[in-house]
């Protein structure tokens, strides 16, 4: 039952996440901007429609949005949300949430090689190469974390509602991380034309249809899955101990506008600055890992 | 500059020099015929001397008339103020002509014209490979500005060779024709170690339309509808480049008052132009307010443009011997006011662009072109001047510019920076400009009687806001066109596109484009 009301909770507000914040990232622009449910009109059109697969592909190319929806939908059950429990409780920890989201990402860059077309290796070696820069600074973050409450588990970090410096430079830590791993600008720019600049997008290209749907069901997933982790951290909230109906329904509202205000965060910071030159990435993530750096320090120190 | 002295100018450099014909045909264009052996060393004197690149290099069918092609170079004198055509004539019978590409670079392209639109054969031309008419579509043996084209005949073969960069770790990356939006076709070959660019080649002609071929037989009113569409975006400056020349041939001289709308309009198709492409330069780097502040200020401009003239993009302006609107005081103190509004905009944007470390980062030292570069290349206009080059025809070629003390805007660097501060310089000067030619327009005559063609030839030339955009033109006696060569800057510019990127990496390739942003139409005639 938990896991249903999760899996319902994930895939009917992530799109609507990501429709918020374009929507405000329009109207700060002074544009009227599409509705907060196109990313669902979006996903409609796409799972009706037939695909194009090149002849060139292989089953990598085919079977990756499967491991990547799967990778997305596993790791949205490993955060705790619901009741303050995870549905899968001790099923897993921080490490294994970011391993199984990079298990998805794995074969996202397998799939943008397989087809060899111009843009999907240029997306493949630029994924990789800001990965390989944001983990050690997410790695770290966690750490962190882990070290201020002495435990790796999302469900007892989650339990614990305090804030203290560490835990606030790690989730700074943790929001330069999301921004990279949301293909979000300065990093990545998710409403660009331009493939030539692109990263995730270059990736998933060639994808179309129903497959394409999933892939970009799991990055609105993803999302939601790191905010939630940021908000958990920034915004600690009391455990669920509503009596009555209306006490359940402010504690359920404040709950998800928490990822909402990060959202707006992410919006307003979008349109106030220009992308980065691509290896640019390296200082912005650096500046991240340092972070972490601060956040395990202060963690061992005790504050 | 008369004759005889641009003759012993010319004779020092090259000793054995003896025109067949020399003329001061009108006040600004200077002409001059050799012998085809004499031709090579003339032109290399003349850019020499002059200093001035190729700028524009074409052939005329003249085998129905006089059993011969002649072939055309058009050089300018910016201290003199004057063009400089040097002509020769090429026998019909196995055309061919020594090629200058290697001596001065910037006729290369036009030599490649000249071949696959004529057959005349550029003997040396190091590079053969047709740039309009593609291999892979085009039937070899038919060359459609010659006179006796009727119809392609024969079966495609063959198909185009891109230069290749060989080497462990090179690779090469295949961009366009189509591409992600609204834009021309054009295809990009990269050659890239990782994400550096080691080459770049254009590969242009898919919108190819044979507009040179459109004109001939056209009479003058037609032909002006045509000038206005051959590329879209500067429909002012080319429709004003061959009234321009139809005038000259016509020696109509234009009324005072047609000259200072006629300097208005180009002024504002210049304005929406340049505040496009600062608004395009920054949504290239993920910089949306400013793109959208940017957006406004241009759809400001256009809706200015259809209130004076009833077409956004100035069509139906121009007519023979002057212009058909005209500008009211009403009008006057709508362009004042609109103007005001859109110069508050324009700052408030140049402030957000120059106090943003973020997007100052991006564009500067991107995309470089050097001087010298730009020089070999011929690279005109806006370009030019962002790498150093004090070239603008408003400058030397004033006319009522001169009245209004027109500043040239010049940057050093050539980088997208230099480019983009070129552009903020002169929108704000452009609008200046409009300034003082409201003041000066009083009510008057407009436009002269419909003139009447005779047999001639002219060079018309408007700096327009990529560069200079040339027409020249020669009818018979009928008044009907018989030849009609344009020259739009993004011919010689495309070039210096392919040169600025190298060293870049390929994620910088669409700033560098935007910020000289070229027209495909304009190029593919």
């Amino acid at each position: 039952m938990t896991i249903l009301l999760q899996l319902a909770l994930f895939i009917g507000v992530s799109p609507f996440l990501s429709g918020l914040i374009s929507k405000i990232k329009n109207n700060l622009r002074m544009r009227r901007g599409m509705s907060v449910f196109q990313p669902y009109y979006n996903l409609a059109k796409l799972f009706s429609k037939s695909e194009v697969i090149s002849e060139n592909a292989s089953w990598i190319f085919k079977l990756t949005p499967f491991v990547v929806i799967s990778s997305a939908l596993t790791a949205s059950l490993l955060v705790p949300v619901i009741i303050f429990s995870n549905p899968l409780v001790n099923a897993g920890d921080f490490l294994a949430l970011i391993f199984i989201l990079a298990l998805g990402r794995f074969f996202l860059v397998l799939a943008g090689l397989d087809t060899a077309s111009s843009f999907g290796g240029m997306g493949s070696s630029r994924e990789m190469f800001i990965s390989s820069l944001a983990e050690p600074a997410l790695y770290l973050a966690v750490f962190a974390i882990s070290l201020r409450f002495g435990s790796t588990s999302l469900v007892e970090v989650s339990q614990m509602h305090t804030l203290s410096a560490s835990l606030i430079v790690a989730a700074s830590a943790l929001f330069l991380v999301t921004l990279a791993e949301t293909s979000r600008i300065p990093v990545d720019n998710q409403e660009t034309h331009l493939e030539l600049t692109m990263i995730h997008e270059a990736m998933v290209l060639e994808y179309s249809g129903k497959r394409l749907a999933l892939i970009e069901l799991s990055a609105y997933l993803k999302q939601m899955i790191l905010f939630f982790l940021i908000a958990g951290i920034i915004f600690p909230i009391a455990p669920f101990g509503a009596v009555n109906f209306t006490q359940s329904f402010f504690w359920l509202a404040w709950f998800l506008a928490r990822i909402f205000i990060i959202g707006l965060i992410v919006s307003v910071l979008e349109v106030s600055v220009a992308k980065m030159r691509l290896f640019r990435a390296a200082d912005f993530l650096g500046f991240a890992f340092v972070l972490g750096i601060v956040a395990v320090i202060c963690a061992i120190l005790g504050v | 500059m008369d004759c005889p002295e641009i003759i012993s100018r010319i004779r020092k450099e090259f000793p054995q020099f003896s025109p067949l014909f020399s003329a001061l045909v009108y006040p600004d264009e200077l002409r001059l015929r050799v012998e085809p052996k004499d031709f090579k060393d003339t032109c290399i004197a003349l850019h020499k001397i002059l200093p001035s690149p190729i700028e524009a290099l074409f052939a005329v069918d003249e085998r129905k008339a006089a059993q011969k092609f002649a072939i055309n170079c058009v050089f300018v004198s910016f201290k003199e103020r004057q063009w400089i055509i040097l002509s020769m004539d090429i026998p019909e019978e196995n055309p061919a002509f020594e090629s200058l590409a290697r001596s001065i670079y910037s006729a290369s392209l036009f030599e490649r014209e000249i071949k696959e639109m004529f057959g005349i054969e550029p003997k040396g031309n190091p590079d053969l490979r047709r740039l309009n008419l593609h291999d892979e579509v085009w039937p070899q043996g038919n060359y459609p500005l010659r006179k006796d084209f009727k119809k392609v005949q024969g079966d495609v073969q063959g198909e185009y060779k891109f230069d290749r960069v060989d080497g462990v770790g090179v690779f090469e990356v295949p961009v366009g024709p189509v591409h992600a939006g609204i834009i021309g076709p054009g295809h990009f070959r990269f050659s890239v170690a990782g994400e550096p660019i080691i080459n770049l080649e254009a590969r242009l002609g898919f919108t190819h339309r044979g507009v040179e071929k459109l004109f001939e037989g056209k009479l003058y009113p037609q032909a002006l509808r045509l000038a206005e569409c051959v590329s879209g975006d500067s429909s002012f400056a080319h429709s004003l480049s061959f009234t321009q020349a139809a005038e000259k041939i016509a020696m109509i001289p234009v009324p005072k008052q047609a000259a200072y709308i006629r300097a208005v309009f180009l002024e504002l198709e210049r304005m929406y132009n340049h505040a496009n492409d600062i608004g395009g330069m920054s949504l290239d780097v993920g910089f949306s307010f400013p793109a959208a502040l940017a957006a406004i200020i241009k759809e400001a401009i256009l809706q200015l443009n259809e209130k004076l003239s009833a077409s956004r993009y100035l069509k139906g302006v121009n007519c023979a011997g002057g212009v058909l609107t005209e500008i009211d005081e009403a009008k006057k103190k709508l362009i004042r006011r609109s103007l005001k509004n859109i110069q508050r905009d324009f700052s408030e944007l140049v402030k957000i662009l120059n106090s943003s470390v973020s997007f100052m980062d991006r564009v500067d030292t991107t995309g470089v072109l050097r001087r010298k570069t730009a020089e070999d290349l011929g690279i005109v206009g806006l370009a030019a001047r962002a790498s150093g080059i004090p070239t603008d025809l408003r400058k030397y070629f004033p006319g009522v510019y001169q009245e209004a003390k027109f500043k040239m805007a010049v940057e050093q660097s050539g980088d997208c920076l230099a480019r983009l501060k070129v552009r903020i310089a002169e929108f704000e000067e452009s609008a200046r400009l409009i300034g003082e030619f409201l003041d000066k327009i009083k009510p008057g005559e407009i436009n002269r009687v419909e003139l009447e063609l005779r047999e001639g030839s002219a060079l018309g030339y408007t700096e327009g806001w990529r560069g200079p955009v040339l027409y020249w033109l020669k009818t018979n006696s009928g008044g009907l066109i018989e030849r009609c060569k344009i020259v739009d800057p993004s011919f010689h510019n495309w070039q210096g596109l392919a040169y600025a990127v190298l060293g870049n990496i390929i994620p910088d390739f669409p700033l560098c484009n935007k910020s000289f942003d070229l027209s495909y139409s304009g190029n593919d005639l």
